[in-house]
């Protein structure tokens, strides 16, 4: 039962958390796969 | 109230400590979203009552000002009353403060949105953040860095769930005539109160006396660690108090400088379109709220003196070395700097708890921590400030916008000197300002 509780408290917590990071990673990627700028290109 | 009251949560015999970190960033996720309070913004300007940018931005401010000037009244209270007590009324106050305010955004009151979210849901703030600080400390004396880390990691991971949350419930929301905020605080005010009070629920402090099986006081035990206890009254007399109050406000500063602009900033450094600004500015949320658990927990290794002046010299370092990513436009290499750096702004926030712990033992830690983070709230005004108002002024006199950010960073990079300096100077703390008697005595 103690085992349980542990497992549901960890649960509450790093899902939310989870989903958050996922959200953020997703909104990021166009960072690193925009076409680069005209400077990045000349080098 | 007997639930609530301090003796009600004495952890029974053979209690799991590892139920405490859960039960505080279940309630540090929460008021955590004051982070992401900007998504609101732009909606809160379209609610149809005529507000303005700049008015709906002093919600932030007089939330995180309330943050630390409740954390720092408050403190003695929270010792007194138990991580329960306060995290029910903490959960009442931001909460409620929600509620107000989405009262206030029906109703096109902008004094409701201020009063119920700056100001209820700012004393919220104060109270949830250190209201499990000493709770944890004494559950985890083997390793205080890393279990006021995991909270204050929750703490930073509020923004990465309440940004979303709040933009998918306003497009939820929306219609013709609405934009969906009002109904989104009040959806918020549910699930976060459904989050805090099962915080409460869960925590427990631990019974006198109680230490983890084989660990022993002493044991492992760090330069700059003392086994005394320096009530909240006597600590803030200290220059060890005053030299952790610049060592936060300048780590802090100079983070916060960055986190706030990080969208524009990106854009105007690299030229990319506003969303993609966005995306880094969520990006660097995840590296500061991993810096937190991150090094904080390393500081239980090194010790906190040896951490803060690797987050000092190294985050100088770094910020000195973002104008060069400019300048060559290395859009990955200003990733991986930046990054670094809000991992240490993270990591000050999170191990500064510890660092009291070492100095002035567990007593009213809680307090102390309270009176300390008033440092947060003047670095929230003084960073953002420096850095638009300086590059503002750089524009103005004809710097192309890209280099307009030049200047700022060896500010911050100056700032972090400051506090190198402040954190070299601190010792160990005066035994005239140790308890001689009980506890209770010193602060009659």
């Amino acid at each position: 039962m103690k085992k349980i509780l542990l497992a549901i408290a960890w649960a509450w917590v790093t899902i939310p958390l989870g989903w958050g990071v996922y959200q953020s990673v997703q909104k990021s990627m166009p960072l690193f796969s925009q076409p680069p700028t005209p400077a990045e290109a000349s080098r | 109230m007997n639930f609530l009251s301090r003796e009600a949560t004495v952890a029974e015999p053979g209690f799991n400590r590892w139920l405490v970190p859960p039960a505080a960033i279940a309630v540090h996720i929460c008021i955590g979203e004051v982070y992401g309070f900007s998504v609101f913004n732009v909606p809160l300007t379209q609610a149809g009552a005529g507000w303005t940018i700049p008015q709906v931005g002093w919600v932030y401010s007089i939330a995180l000002v309330m943050l630390g000037m409740s954390a720092a009244l408050f403190g003695k209270w929270v010792e007194r009353s138990g991580p329960r007590k306060t995290m029910v009324v903490s959960c009442a106050c931001f909460c409620g403060g929600l509620l107000i305010s989405a009262l206030g955004v029906k109703l096109k009151s902008l004094w409701m949105v201020y009063l119920g979210y700056g100001f209820l849901g700012g004393i919220g703030l104060g109270l949830g953040y250190i209201s499990p600080v000493s709770t944890l400390i004494k559950w985890f004396p083997d390793r205080p860095g890393m279990a006021t880390g995991m909270a204050i990691m929750g703490f930073g991971g509020g923004a990465l769930i309440g940004a979303p949350l709040g933009v998918k419930l306003m497009d939820h929301f929306k219609t013709a005539t609405s934009v969906g905020v009002a109904e989104a605080f009040l959806v918020m005010a549910i699930l976060y109160a459904i989050s805090m009070l099962f915080g409460a629920g869960l925590v427990r402090v631990p019974p006198d006396g109680w230490s983890p099986a084989a660990w022993e006081p002493g044991q492992h035990r760090k330069p700059m660690m003392t086994n005394a206890q320096v009530g909240v009254d006597r600590a803030w007399k200290t220059p060890q108090f005053w030299c952790l109050w610049i060592v936060l406000c300048m780590n802090v500063s100079a983070g916060i400088g960055i986190l706030g602009q990080a969208s524009k900033m990106c854009s105007d450094m690299f030229g990319v379109s506003a969303a993609v600004g966005g995306g880094f500015a969520g990006l660097l949320s995840i590296f500061n709220m991993g810096g937190r658990f991150f090094w904080s927990s390393i500081s239980d290794l090194t010790g906190r003196k040896t951490v803060y002046s690797i987050y000092f010299l190294l985050g100088a370092i770094l910020y000195c070395a973002v104008p060069w990513t400019q300048s060559t436009q290395n859009r990955t290499l200003f990733v991986i700097v930046t990054a670094i750096i809000i991992t240490m702004y993270g990591g000050g926030f999170a191990t500064i708890p510890a660092y009291l712990r070492d100095l002035f033992g567990t007593y009213q830690i809680g307090a102390i921590h309270g009176r300390l983070i008033t440092a947060w709230s003047v670095a929230a005004i003084v960073g953002p400030s420096l850095v638009n108002y300086i590059s503002t002024a750089k524009i103005d006199a004809g710097v192309p916008r890209a280099e307009a950010y030049n200047s700022t960073m060896y500010l911050m990079a100056g700032l972090l000197i400051v506090g190198l300096v402040a954190n070299l100077l601190v010792r160990p703390v005066d035994p005239k300002y140790h308890f001689t008697e009980s506890p209770k005595d010193q602060n009659r």
